[in-house]
């Protein structure tokens, strides 16, 4: 007997029992259409966060550390993590993935922006001062910026532009700087001077000891003069001026990043040239980091002239899927690294967990539907046991008499399954557009799609009632095949 | 001389709770090609359980079924399905045609389960149906026939997969005596025209005696008499 025959049969048996399929296959669109509902609510949901975290540049973006001077001073092979403080870095607090073995020097920097698929690379930066400007002093976090610079971070300014050249005593500030100093408009401080304050014997011994000792002339290209001249004095306290060449636009469109932050970036309220941030650290160290350089001299760790490298750097890869080859060719030159993409697996696996809750939730009102096949399967039997004990008289296998079943089913399962898909997109259609309605426009924002139904998602659905339905009939079907036709036969 | 089918020492037992019935007890029957046979019995002589163990519906306990020489005991259960299909036909005494589909449609049935496919198998049903004189009643379902019309389908049915052995369990019960004569007419033409072979059941001796070649009695699930026509 051919399968379409079989089909045929099939068919036939459910339009005989029209309302019995139409009540079985009830409970297949039900169950099909809130597994749909409910995963696609929470797929959805992922989507969403994802699609935030990319427009913030988390996905192409890693931090790369290298040794810090702390480990350089104990020289030890690893530093311990708590106590890395090489740098005064603010932001959140990264760890690498494996302990640096390197220095991130200059050299390095240059080594990592030829590894392909890298877009550019920026070291990380910064330090804390107290800053005047505007007849206001407030401590403020000051950040090394690469000039000229591609990252997106200063692509949107309120006014004014960046940083002319990389020796240019100029500096960038963000809008909140601007307020934070009293200015009426954001654009007024463009042109304006900022004075970053220092002890005037601090600065003075400091400067003198690096100049004769420690920092050879026109070392990293900065020539000492020219930060001599720049600095006012006054009083007890020595200032060094810059002029604020643009204001930086704070305000994220998407809501995140209270701080300014944009990508892995720690974010500061105001950017000087990297080199002079890089030389105001090493002229203003603490004590603790003075003793770590001279215990990583003493050790050989650094040599006698030598300073430590960055403790970090962004690195912006050109795409995101070049991003795990990237972080294991900065792994082989001996870099930590620290990747959005590490927590994201986290992020998975705790949507994994809600989809599956969400799935079971749905997986069990199919369970239900399923005992509804099972059941007409059975009563479906019963009805036929004589049609059966004929069919096999007249010489049906046992095989063809229990794909009929299997068949008739299968049938219900699949337009079950494709009913409640259908069902599911609707249910999905219409609380969107009701909580647009009711929730997003009332505030005033834009149309957000909650759900998402990926094709594996329907089809997965489909294919799953299909299954369940088939397994229901196993036991019916199994039953089909085995009446005896003689009994069958005398049976009305 | 060969056998078209032969019951050698056939018992059958069934088990009712803890006492058990022989239906058949060491039976032994042979059929002749081309033969009108009845095996005639009052109700409860094993008659019946004889006829299906010879089409295969049924297992014997004991002894063996010879269809053609060859045994049935060693066949599959898909062996044994095919031997219902293409080797013997079953009518019977309720008819057992599927209510709810047309004349055509029950023979194509049975033609649909060896395989026939499409034009072939409506031009076969039609040529069947036809033969048992049924051309204008292809349509109808089993409701809309009268008894001996339903067992013309069913005979028609029957013989779709050309089997050389009709088996009939009391085709005449449900029929009046017309009508009785009028189905048995047809079938005692066929054992003549197509060289078929009928063992039919049937408790009615004075049918089995102006139709049946040779007699067959059973008692109590022995044969009693063998009437060698």
């Amino acid at each position: 007997m051919s399968f379409l025959d079989i089909l045929y049969l099939a068919l036939r048996n459910l339009r005989q029992a029209k309302l019995r399929a139409v009540l079985t296959t009830m409970g297949v669109i039900v169950g099909v259409a809130v597994i749909v509902t409910m995963v696609s609510f929470g797929l959805g949901l992922q989507q969403n966060m994802l699609a935030r975290f990319k427009a913030l540049d988390l996905f192409n973006e890693m931090s790369v550390f290298g040794k810090s001077l702390s480990t350089l001073a104990s020289g030890l092979d690893r530093g311990r993590q708590d106590a890395d403080s090489g740098g005064d870095r603010r932001g959140p607090r990264l760890r690498p993935d494996k302990a640096p073995t390197r220095i991130l020097d200059d050299a390095a920097i240059a080594e990592i922006a030829k590894i392909p698929g890298v877009a550019y690379v920026e070291p990380s930066i910064g330090f804390p001062v107290f800053v005047r400007a505007n007849g206001h002093v407030q401590t403020q976090y000051v950040g090394g910026a690469t000039v000229p610079n591609a990252s997106s971070r200063f692509k949107d300014f309120v006014g004014g532009q960046m940083i002319s050249s990389p020796d240019a005593d100029e500096a960038v500030v963000n809008e909140r700087f601007t307020r934070e100093f009293g200015f009426a408009r954001p654009e007024d401080a463009v042109g304006k001077t900022i004075e970053f304050l220092t002890p005037l014997d601090e600065q003075k011994g400091q400067a003198r000891e690096s100049k004769n000792e420690e920092v050879p002339s026109g070392f990293f290209g900065l020539p000492l003069d020219d930060q001599e001249s720049a600095e006012a004095k006054a009083g007890n306290l020595a200032a060094h001026s810059f002029r604020i060449a643009g204001v930086l636009n704070t305000e994220l469109k998407e809501g995140a990043g209270q701080g300014g932050m944009r990508g892995l970036f720690p974010g500061a309220g105001i950017y000087v040239p990297l080199k002079t941030a890089r030389q105001w650290i090493i002229d203003h160290r603490g004590p603790m980091s003075q003793v770590a350089l001279a215990l990583a001299r003493e050790s050989g760790a650094l040599s006698s002239s030598g300073l430590e490298g960055y403790d970090s750097a962004v690195v912006r890869v050109t795409n995101p899927v070049v991003l795990t080859e990237v972080r294991k060719r900065l792994t082989e030159l001996g870099f930590g690294s620290f990747s959005i993409v590490d927590q994201l697996d986290q992020i998975r696996t705790v949507f994994l967990i809600i989809d599956s809750v969400l799935g079971l939730l749905g997986g069990i009102s199919l369970l239900v539907a399923s005992f509804g096949i099972a059941n007409t399967m059975i009563m479906s039997i019963l009805e036929r046991t004589r049609e059966i004990g004929i069919m096999k008289a007249i010489g049906a296998e046992d095989r063809e008499i229990k794909l009929i079943f299997f068949v008739e089913a299968a049938v219900l399962g699949l337009t079950g399954g494709v009913i409640g898909t259908l069902f599911a997109w609707g249910i999905d259609g219409i609380a969107n557009r009701a909580a647009y309605r009711f929730i997003l426009k009332p505030q005033g924002a834009s149309f957000i799609d909650f759900f998402s139904i990926p094709p594996y998602l329907w089809l997965g659905a489909i294919l799953f009632a299909l299954v369940v339905s088939i397994v229901a009939a196993l036991y019916p079907a199994t039953r089909a095949a085995r009446i005896d036709p003689v009994k069958a036969l005398r049976h009305d | 001389m060969s056998f078209i089918l032969e019951a050698r020492d056939v018992s059958k037992v069934y088990q009712m709770g803890s006492t058990t019935v022989a239906a058949l007890d060491h039976v032994s029957v042979t059929v002749n090609a081309g033969e009108f046979a009845a095996i005639q019995g009052t109700s409860g002589s094993g008659k019946s359980t004889l006829l299906n163990v010879l089409g295969g519906l049924d297992h014997p306990t004991a002894g063996e079924i010879l269809f053609d020489s060859k045994p049935l005991a060693p066949l599959s259960k898909k062996a044994m399905a095919r031997y219902r299909r293409n080797s013997v036909g079953m009518i019977f005494q309720g008819f057992n045609l599927i209510p709810t589909m047309s004349a055509e449609e029950n023979v194509s049935l049975a033609l649909a389960f060896a395989g026939v496919r499409g034009s072939q198998r409506r031009k076969r049903a039609q040529e069947l149906l036809d033969r048992v004189g049924l051309a204008d009643r292809l349509t109808h379902r089993p409701t809309e026939l009268s008894g001996g019309e339903q067992q013309r389908v069913a005979i028609a049915r029957a013989l779709a997969n050309r089997p050389r052995v009709l088996l009939a369990d009391e085709p005449t019960g449900n029929l009046d005596s017309t009508r009785a004569h009028e189905l048995l007419t047809l079938l005692r033409a066929m054992v003549a025209t197509d060289a078929l072979t009928i063992i039919m059941v049937t408790h009615d001796h004075e049918l089995a005696q102006t139709f049946a070649d040779r007699i067959i009695l059973m008692k109590d699930g022995a044969v009693v008499k063998k009437d060698e026509g």
